[in-house]
């Protein structure tokens, strides 16, 4: 940042005492010294006074990711951080795919912890995991039209719930608004959740509950975050365009989207 | 002393070293492996584990219409007597249920075996709706309240070889449909609903009287019961009613009572219907081209759409433009259909399912889809029934899944909460709902189990 090519310094005007031209006649004249006004960079400004321009940076981060989670991270810098907290109280919701693993009963519900319990998985098909998946999916409706806190009775209550627009737009317990099924292959499956005010270890739950719902055992592989809020896969930068041009060009592309999605929301 | 205390130390020293030899240490990868591959596998579900069924009731418990006795009158010193139920609560069954009704007060359940007892009943007995049952405590008397699933004598002739296949409750009266042996009607007949003569002063608690009939023009396929009169459908597709007909409801061109089971005219004549449905006094019965006719009481703009008189007795077709019409749900005071697309629509008078806003409307309003769970992700959900009780609603999607909407008449619409429901709401019942059935104050859901 600081090798790009600095704002033109400042300039003023200021009277500089120059020696005023002297005659040709008149030799050892020197003379009096005039004072001539000319525009002269302010001294300040020079990069041998200032010093680099960019010391610090601020850097903020959004949702928090989990060591063995990946996936997309969203990341203010400067003044962006005041937007992520305008995109935090826009309560948008954010994506993951979580891959599963029948068979297996751990500690820490993924396939790194301690083994607690196996058990057999072959009587589970694709149709019954689709069924919990489904229910899970309508309790977790009910709790997200609940925790909105909005009065059920009114008609905008019935005007919201019909397009499908109640959220809650506070704190509130890990809620999913939707989840289905991508890949089924015994043992393993994968999900995509839809979720608010989750964190990754609430998703390994969920994994670990459904392996107990189909009467077996389940631990989580992996979770991936596809999307936070307006931020997808496309829009992220991967390890090796980590470099100023790729963001400076991320962030032009991103601005947009955010600002609408901030002026709808708030 | 030095050179003891040195000696003392090597003696003890190898123990000190096989000491820490045998310490713990944090096990690596193989053997963590190998732990885990020695691990006993437990078996939770075979494959060829099936799914259960199941009974689910919640409502107002105190008339017994639930069926579990600990909630009227507790077993044990620290049960406390529950009024209401208001979340939905298992109620075990020796067989598995294959049809249930809720009456005014009580509750039916039937079920198609071949055994002996085929129906059972609970709740209000003071007009034997629920036939008779001996009391214990003095044989010559019967009981007013039966508090859990009682089974019903039926005088068949063949007992183990008819089934029954349905059971509808009214007010204070009951139809059990066989299918071999007709119709068996029970309870109060002041009207004639039970399809016998009116007997003049007569007592209905404590009596045997239970009624055959089966002189109809072919076997009857669906029995419904309205407040105080019955509707018979039969295989050809024409309708029979008996009972109350002071709002027409019977369809029969007067407003007399009958105690004949005679056959409707009007629209109907002539037409197949496939499906007929009553709850208060309001009729609609549904053809096999998807058309609706109604008749009885129009006093809630029920029937508006065709005539603005109050009580209909002759069957009229409602021309409502919204679809071949699949099947269709009377309350009290409201109404609702079901289209082949799985769309609901309502009409009449109460709280419909829109909102507080609408709160009566002579044509068919659509609920919208995305009540129902329909989404962007989920295209492919659909409502598969339509259920009334008499001022609640119930719908029943393909997936299984129970919404309720309408009066929570003391907790009878199961969501948990005391206030009534101005748009679908979900009802969360742990398995897949098959079937429901609404009562005034109570109802009870068929559930397969996941």
């Amino acid at each position: 940042l600081n090798a790009a090519p600095r704002r033109a310094p400042r300039q003023h005007i200021r009277f500089l005492p120059t020696p005023a031209p002297a005659p040709a006649l008149a030799p050892g004249g020197g003379g009096a010294l005039e004072l001539v006004p000319s525009r002269v960079p302010v001294l300040a400004d020079h990069p041998l006074v200032g010093g680099p321009r960019f010391r610090r940076l601020k850097i903020g981060v959004g949702h928090q990711l989990d060591m063995k989670a990946s996936g997309v991270l969203v990341l203010g810098i400067g003044d962006g951080n005041k937007l992520l907290t305008d995109l935090y109280n826009c309560h948008l919701t954010k994506v993951y795919t979580v891959s599963g693993l029948f068979g297996k009963a751990t500690d820490d519900f993924s396939d790194t912890g301690k083994l607690i319990e196996k058990t057999t998985f072959d009587h589970i098909t694709r149709e019954k995991l689709e069924r919990i998946v489904a229910v899970i999916q309508g309790t977790n409706h009910k709790a997200l039209l609940m925790y909105s806190n909005i009065d059920m009775k009114t008609q905008e209550a019935y005007e919201l719930a019909v397009k499908g627009l109640i959220r809650p737009m506070e704190k509130s317990p890990p809620i999913i608004t939707a989840i289905r099924c991508l890949q089924f292959a015994l043992p393993e499956f994968q999900l995509e959740i839809h979720c608010l005010h989750e964190t990754q270890q609430y998703l390994r739950k969920i994994v670990h509950e459904i392996g107990l719902e189909l009467k077996s055992s389940a631990v989580c592989t992996q979770v991936r975050r596809t999307r936070d809020g307006v931020f997808t896969v496309d829009d992220a930068l991967p390890r090796t365009q980590w470099d100023l041009r790729s963001v400076q060009d991320a962030i032009r592309n991103c601005r947009l989207k955010v600002r609408t999605e901030l002026e709808k929301t708030l | 002393a030095m050179a003891g205390a040195l000696r003392a130390l090597r003696a003890v020293w190898p123990l000190l070293r096989r000491g820490l030899r045998g310490t713990a240490r944090p096990p690596n990868t193989r053997q963590l492996r190998e732990a885990e591959e020695a691990a006993p596998v437990f078996q939770y579900a075979g494959k060829a584990a099936r799914r259960k069924d199941r009974v689910f009731v919640w409502g107002f418990s105190y008339s017994g219409a639930l069926g579990i006795p600990s909630f009227v009158k507790p077993d044990a010193g620290w049960k406390k007597p529950r009024r209401i139920q208001c979340t939905p609560y298992r109620l075990e069954t020796e067989e598995k249920i294959s049809s249930a009704a809720c009456g005014y007060g009580f509750t039916l359940l039937a079920s198609s075996t071949t055994d002996i007892t085929k129906v059972w009943g609970m709740g209000l007995n003071k007009d034997s709706q629920l036939g008779f049952q001996r009391s214990r405590r003095d044989q010559t008397k019967g009981y007013e309240y039966v508090l859990e699933p009682s089974p019903i004598p039926l005088p068949l002739e063949k007992p183990q070889q008819t089934r029954v296949l349905q059971v509808s409750c009214g007010r204070a009266h009951s139809l059990v449909l066989t299918d071999t042996e007709g119709v068996f009607t029970m309870g109060n007949n002041s009207y004639g609903q039970c399809g016998r003569k009116v007997v003049e002063d007569e007592i209905y608690s404590e009596s045997h009287v239970i009624h055959q009939l089966n002189e109809f023009d072919s076997r009857v396929v669906q029995v419904v019961c309205g407040q105080d009169h019955s509707l018979f459908r039969t295989k050809k597709g024409a309708v029979y009613a008996c009972g109350w007909g002071a709002d027409g409801q019977t369809g029969l061109g007067h407003y007399n009572i009958t105690s004949v089971p005679t056959k409707l005219r009007g629209d109907i004549a002539g037409v197949n219907i496939i499906q007929v449905s009553s709850y208060g006094d309001c009729c609609l019965a549904v053809s096999d081209e998807g058309e609706v006719f109604g008749w009885g009481n129009s006093e809630y703009l029920q029937l508006a759409s065709v005539t603005e008189t109050t009580q209909v007795n002759v069957p009229r077709h409602l021309p409502f433009k919204i679809g071949k019409i699949k099947e269709a749900a009377c309350g009290g005071t409201g109404n609702a259909v079901l289209t082949e697309e799985g769309n609901v629509f309502v009409w009449g008078y109460g709280i419909l399912g829109k909102g507080p806003n609408l709160r009566e409307t002579a044509v068919p309003e659509m609920i919208p889809p995305s009540l129902f769970g329909w989404s962007d992700f989920n295209l492919d959900i659909r409502v598969a029934h339509v259920r009334c009780g008499l001022s609640q609603f119930a719908a029943l999607t393909n997936r299984g899944e129970l919404f309720v909407w309408g009066k929570n008449l003391r907790g009878c619409l199961g969501t948990g909460r005391m206030e009534d429901q101005y748009f679908p709401w979900r009802v969360t019942v742990p398995g897949e709902v098959v079937d429901v059935a609404c009562g005034v104050d109570h109802m009870v859901s068929m559930v397969k189990s996941f």
